[in-house]
This record gives C-alpha cells, structure tokens and sequence, in this order.
C-alpha cells in the first residue's frame, strides 16, 4: 500500500471512532486547483448489529441487506431488506414475532467531503413495512397479589397476517475503510404510522422495528458492512 | 457551525433516545378486578351500613398471613380463584364476639375470560353471568338479603353485589 493510502486510510479510521478532525481546519486555500471525482453507484451491504445480539443473547435471530444508489452529490436511494426472529420475555407474558421486512427512503449526506473521500454523516427518512405473526408463549394472568399461585399458561396461540407501517429518521455515519468498503453506524425513531393488530394482544414488537413504545415510538440501532460497485465518476 | 450541526443532532438524537426508554415498564393499569360487596341497612335500602367485624374467609384458599382491609367499610373487595368456575366466600360478622357471631357462606359462580391488558401488566380476567347461591339452610343468616347488580365483573367502580342486614 502506497503512503498516500495508508495516510488515507487512518484518517478515515478517525473519522469512524471519533469525527475528531472534523473540528480541525481545511487545508490551505494556495494550493492549485484539482477537480475530485465523486464515486457513483450501488453499495450493498450487511447489518451486523443483529449477528452480534445473536451471538449474546440467542432470543434474536435476524439478517438485514441494506443498499443504496447514489443519485446526486449529496443524495442516495436507500433501502433495507430484513427478517427477523425475537423473542420477549416480560413479566406476565412471553411471545415471539416472527416476519420480514422492508424500508424505502432517502439519504442525504450532510458531510463536505476532502479531497476524494467518499465519507458521510447524513439524515435519512424511510418508509418501513412489515408483515409477521406473533406467537403468544406463555401468559400469567395478573391476579391479586392475595392469591400467590400465579400460574404460567402454555398458550402457542399464533396469531398470523399481521403487519405495521412506520416512518424513521436515521442519523449516521460511514467510513471508506478500504477502497470502495464502508463500515457504518446509524441511530433511528420510529414511529409506527398504522397497524393490523391481534384479537386480545398487540403488537409489542415488530421485525425492522423492534420494541414498540406505549406511544407507538421506537428506535434502532445499525452495524453495517458494504461495498461500494463503483459505475461512474462524476465531479458533482 | 456547519461541521457542528451533525453532531447536535446526534446528540439530541442520543437524549432523545435515551428520554423515550422504559415507560410502560411499570404495570399500572388496573388488573384483575375484585368482586365488590356493598353493605346497606335492611330497614333502610338507601343507607350504607358497615358490619361490627367482619371476616371473611374464602374456602380452599390459605389466608394465613394475608388480611383483607375490612375495619369500619360499608363496602368489601374481596378476590376471586380465577382457576375455577366459582369461589366460596365465608362472611362472619361480630367475628370477636363469641355470643353474636353469625357465620353466613356464600357461593359465587363465573365465567371467566381474559382480557390483554398491556406490555407490563400482561392478561387480566374478567367475569362473566355473575350469580350467587346461598346457603338457605342456615336459620341464622344476619345476611337478610343479596342482590347481584352486575352479572359482569369489568372493574371496580362500582359495586357487584349489594347485602342488606
């Protein structure tokens, strides 16, 4: 590897763990002017944030695709394509949800690039959509505390057909790693827009958008790996 | 201020987050409710009337160590088994005077359904076609009458069952 890479490389590194030079100035202002191309075309990648709740915590099972095109500068077509397998344990109740998902949107990259990296910190919108079942485990019936034996009842009821809509913002980051390979990080809310719930039961959990809140909020949390198939430059 | 905007976002992001967590941990809504006796004065049906120390006993369940709030109430909440399809009540009044005291049982026959209540609280039950049988053997009954007011047992605003004496 060339210094110039190597150089490139640990600053984009920095970039990941702590946005440190960001705060830095821009370099001098003498120097002649070069025309940076900007790398367009499809980058597909992984989740990772789910393999690594798997390997902790086996009541998760889950595999997400995420990609996005490049339209302009500063836009990018993006969507996530997932399925996901959760249990819940809760006090009085044990279920688990079971389904696949999409998300659509838009991301848009809020960083000024240096040179030619091809760095982002954006805000994305997305669209989410759902379809799943929910199979209820196990239930205690929340008696008064003057009758002790709570008894745990063996249900499997499966409740099939159902789905949810939501919208989310997305705040992130993405670092070229290596030439066209990019490891991310995003935070999400979510909000669930409308949804087919179960007779007697709701949906306390849904694929793609996790634990929903009382006031039908959520939020999320993304690893992602993805390579860059790089078509075209273009200098804007 | 231009580079500092992504990063006051994902801050608020952050306390965001961190603000939405963990507020339906807590069960608070009501669960199972209680079957509610209203006691009124069998000369004036308008009048609520407390009974001199009154116990209550429910057959089958062990209480020891338990206590229901009875002292100085014109109105009693009092469990049901919601394993089984009836629970029998025994109701003594002047339970501390060994001249008075009148034992009346009294059985309570139900259905049960249970209701999701939310993430927290799980499943509660409801009763339903409420009746209740007497003991009529009994010559002594300082229960001279009882009336079902509600056949279904949803909550605990109001009272299910009144007894005049």
């Amino acid at each position: 590897m060339k210094p110039k890479h190597m150089l490139r490389y640990y600053i984009n590194i920095l970039f990941l763990f702590c946005f440190a030079y960001a705060f830095t100035q821009g370099i001098g202002s003498d120097q002649k002017d070069t025309i940076y191309l900007n790398k367009y075309g499809l980058r597909v990648g992984l989740d990772l944030y789910n393999p690594i709740h798997t390997a902790f915590d086996n009541t998760r099972k889950g595999l997400e695709i995420v990609g996005d095109y490049r339209i302009t500068k500063k836009y990018f077509a993006a969507a996530e394509l997932g399925y996901m397998e959760n249990t819940t344990d809760e006090d009085f109740i044990n279920f688990t949800t079971n389904g696949s998902y999409i998300k659509l949107g838009v991301d848009y990259n809020a960083y000024e690039n240096w040179l030619d990296m091809e760095n982002m910190i954006y805000v994305g919108f997305r669209y989410g959509f759902s379809t799943f079942s929910q199979t209820l485990n196990t239930f205690t019936i929340n008696n008064d505390v003057f009758y002790d034996d709570l008894r745990t009842v063996e249900n499997g009821q499966k409740f099939d057909g159902l789905n949810a809509h939501w919208g989310e913002i997305i705040l992130g980051v993405k670092a070229e790693l290596f030439n066209n390979l990019y490891l991310g990080f995003s935070f999400s809310g979510k909000k669930v827009i409308s949804s087919k719930q179960p007779d007697n039961f709701k949906n306390l959990f849904v694929p793609g958008f996790n634990r929903v809140f009382l006031n039908n909020s959520g939020f999320g949390f993304n690893y992602t790996l993805s390579y860059l198939i790089p078509l075209y430059k273009k200098a804007k | 201020m231009r580079k500092v905007k992504p990063f006051l976002l994902v801050f608020l992001t952050t306390i965001f987050v961190m603000s939405s967590c963990e507020r339906d941990e807590i069960c608070i809504d009501p669960i199972t409710p209680k079957l509610i006796i209203a006691f009124y004065d069998f000369e004036d049906d308008e009048s609520s009337k407390s009974v001199n120390n009154l116990a209550i006993e429910i057959i089958n369940v062990d209480i020891t160590n338990k206590s229901l709030d009875t002292v100085g109430t014109d109105s009693i909440g009092i469990p049901l088994n919601i394993y089984a399809l009836q629970t029998t009540i025994v109701l003594t009044s002047d339970s501390k005077n060994s001249d008075l005291i009148n034992q009346d049982t009294i059985q309570v026959n139900y259905e049960t359904e249970n209701i999701f209540v939310g993430r927290s609280c799980g499943y509660k039950s409801i009763f339903k076609n409420v009746s209740i049988n007497r003991d009529f053997n009994d010559s002594e009954r300082w229960i001279k009458s009882l009336v079902v007011e509600q056949s279904e047992i949803e909550n605990e605003t109001k009272a299910h069952v009144t007894i005049l004496h």
